[in-house]
């Protein structure tokens, strides 16, 4: 029984770190009904120059976090340039594509979709490319910030920069919520995210709020990023894939675009994949991963409802 | 109030507007016709900021509009009620009505005018806490109304507001049309109810093909075939 509390105390901490990796890709999804491919490989390149920075020029944790932070953002502003400003939605052919949400309000699958997929799919590659070169070997130096000991209590043990970790996810997706919910610029990221002509109509300058929150989100992948890798203590080129298919599966367990639901989703995730280790290995592990991500496609085909939570910037149309 | 002139816009290569003149003066009802795919909803959308006309001008109370951004043109006046309605169907009632005040800084007046929202339109009232996506298409239109009126217009585009609603619900829509104008608000209509549109309107458009092919006052247009072209898109063989 304890056995099982462990587990489940665990995976828990775990899912945490997933659901703070899902929380960018959930608010990219939420308001641009987009799939940023890019997602991981933006935070990989930024955590990879922090730690070129932390391994050659000795800056300490605190520059590096600030670091990785600043240029996730940055490189998020080159992947929506490049991506999502121009072609994808907003910008130049807002009006065009105004015309025909007025008739799409459902939101099919249509050409600067696919379009701007692709293109962050080859920037996902230039991105990971780019941070390998930098630091070609497999393995690399990160600032540690691991705890040395453990707390226990009634035989439970618990890391107290895991259980940060987690605090850290649960409060940013209290604040982003309660922001979203409660202030005027939230009421613009949801309307915008829901009914992007009519936001128009009502005076949102609906491009500046989605480039906006693309930022805002690639700067929380960084900060993701920074969390997770000082647990660690080192970096391996894995982290963008890592990063996008945990994420992914976190966000779309909750309804990709829903800010609590990316929380639940990524605790879910976390919990059944400890169990699945501890019965079958790691094998088990990356098994239960895919099959809860096959569930939820077989549950809801447009991954928008998930299976669990609802709130924040979700409910498509 | 407004004058458009020589407006071309284009969804690629097609042409939606040829040239269009026309122009609504202020404190009257005016009416545009004509049958579907004829440019209506492309005016309105070009009026309002959403498209880009390619060429031509639109002036509102002496001020051009073409190249401004539809926040600063619903910061100057102009509101459009759009075609289908678009509320927000994720925003509560409530919501939705904040969001048409939002290019407005004064909270209190905001907050006033949202009660006098649910003084017109009680139904609203009723539903304040609940999804926009879940009330009827009626409801729906009525919070689209209320939505544009939220930032204050001295202008009010309507774009079929009673498109799709049952006759009764169409009855109070005009209801609020004739009410509106009473107060003061002018209204440019696009209707396809001519039958309705006649007992508010004191100017109409006929639009054929991206082009207005007639223009005048309600008894000029029981002379006229208008009111066959407004629904079948071409003269009535001799």
């Amino acid at each position: 029984m304890l056995e099982f509390l462990q587990r489940t105390l665990d995976g828990w901490l775990e899912g945490s770190a997933y659901a703070l990796v899902g929380l960018g890709l959930t608010l990219t999804f939420g308001t641009l009904r987009r799939l940023n491919l890019a997602y991981g490989a933006t935070a990989m390149l930024a955590a990879y120059v922090g730690a070129w920075l932390y391994a050659r020029q000795g800056l300490p944790a605190w520059g590096v976090a600030l670091v990785v932070v600043g240029l996730a953002a940055l490189i998020g502003l080159y992947v929506e340039r490049l991506c999502f400003g121009a072609i994808g939605s907003g910008g130049s052919t807002q009006g065009h594509e105004g015309r025909g949400s007025a008739t799409r309000v459902g939101g099919g699958f249509d050409g600067t979709e696919v379009v701007a997929l692709a293109s962050s799919f080859a920037l996902w590659m230039q991105l990971e490319q780019l941070a390998v070169n930098l630091l070609p070997r497999h393995l690399n130096a990160f600032p540690d910030l691991a705890a040395r000991t453990e707390w226990g209590f009634f035989g439970l043990y618990l890391r107290p920069d895991r259980l940060a970790v987690a605090a850290l996810a649960l409060l940013i997706t209290l604040a982003l919520t309660r922001w979203l919910m409660h202030t005027r610029g939230g009421l613009a990221w949801r309307a915008a995210a829901t009914q992007r002509t009519a936001a128009g109509l009502v005076g949102i300058r609906v491009g500046q709020v989605q480039a906006t929150a693309f930022l805002v989100a690639c700067a929380l992948s960084g900060v993701a990023a920074f969390a997770v890798l000082s647990l660690e203590g080192q970096i391996t080129p894995m982290l963008g894939m890592w990063m996008l298919t945990k994420g992914l599966v976190a966000a779309m367990l909750g309804g990709l675009g829903s800010v609590r639901g990316v929380l639940l989703g990524g605790w879910l995730l976390g919990i059944v994949e400890a169990h699945a280790q501890a019965a079958f290995g790691a094998v088990g592990r990356e098994f239960a991963t895919y099959a809860l991500l096959f569930l939820v496609l077989v549950a809801s085909p447009a991954g928008r409802s998930g299976l669990l939570g609802r709130g924040g910037l979700r409910h498509a149309a | 109030m407004l004058q458009i002139e020589g407006l071309a816009t284009a969804y690629g290569k097609i042409e939606a507007l040829k040239g269009v003149d026309l122009s609504v003066q202020g404190g009257q009802v005016t009416c545009l016709l004509g049958p579907n795919g004829a440019g209506k909803t492309t005016l309105m959308m070009t009026v309002a900021g959403i498209l880009k006309p390619k060429a031509g001008s639109i002036r509102f109370e002496g001020e051009e509009l073409v190249g401004k951004s539809s926040a600063d043109i619903v910061a100057r006046g102009l509101a459009l009620v759009p075609e289908n309605r678009l509320v927000f169907p994720a925003l509560t009632v409530r919501e939705n009505l904040q969001a048409g005040a939002f290019r407005r800084r004064d909270r209190n007046a905001i907050r006033d005018d949202i009660d006098r929202m649910f003084v017109r339109f009680p139904r609203l009232k009723e539903r304040v806490d609940q999804m926009a996506g879940t009330l009827s298409g009626g409801e729906q239109q009525m919070l689209a109304v209320a939505r544009a009126l939220m930032s204050r217009p001295r202008l009010l585009l309507m774009d079929e507001p009673s498109v799709g609603l049952a006759p009764l619900v169409v009855a109070e829509i005009f209801q609020i049309i004739r009410q509106l104008h009473s107060e003061g608000v002018s209204i440019f209509l696009v209707e396809q109810n001519a039958h309705m549109a006649l007992k508010v309107a004191q100017q109409f458009y006929l639009m054929e093909q991206g082009r207005v092919t007639f223009s005048g006052t309600p008894g000029e247009m029981s002379s006229d075939d208008v009111i066959q072209r407004a629904y079948l898109g071409q003269r009535r063989a001799a």
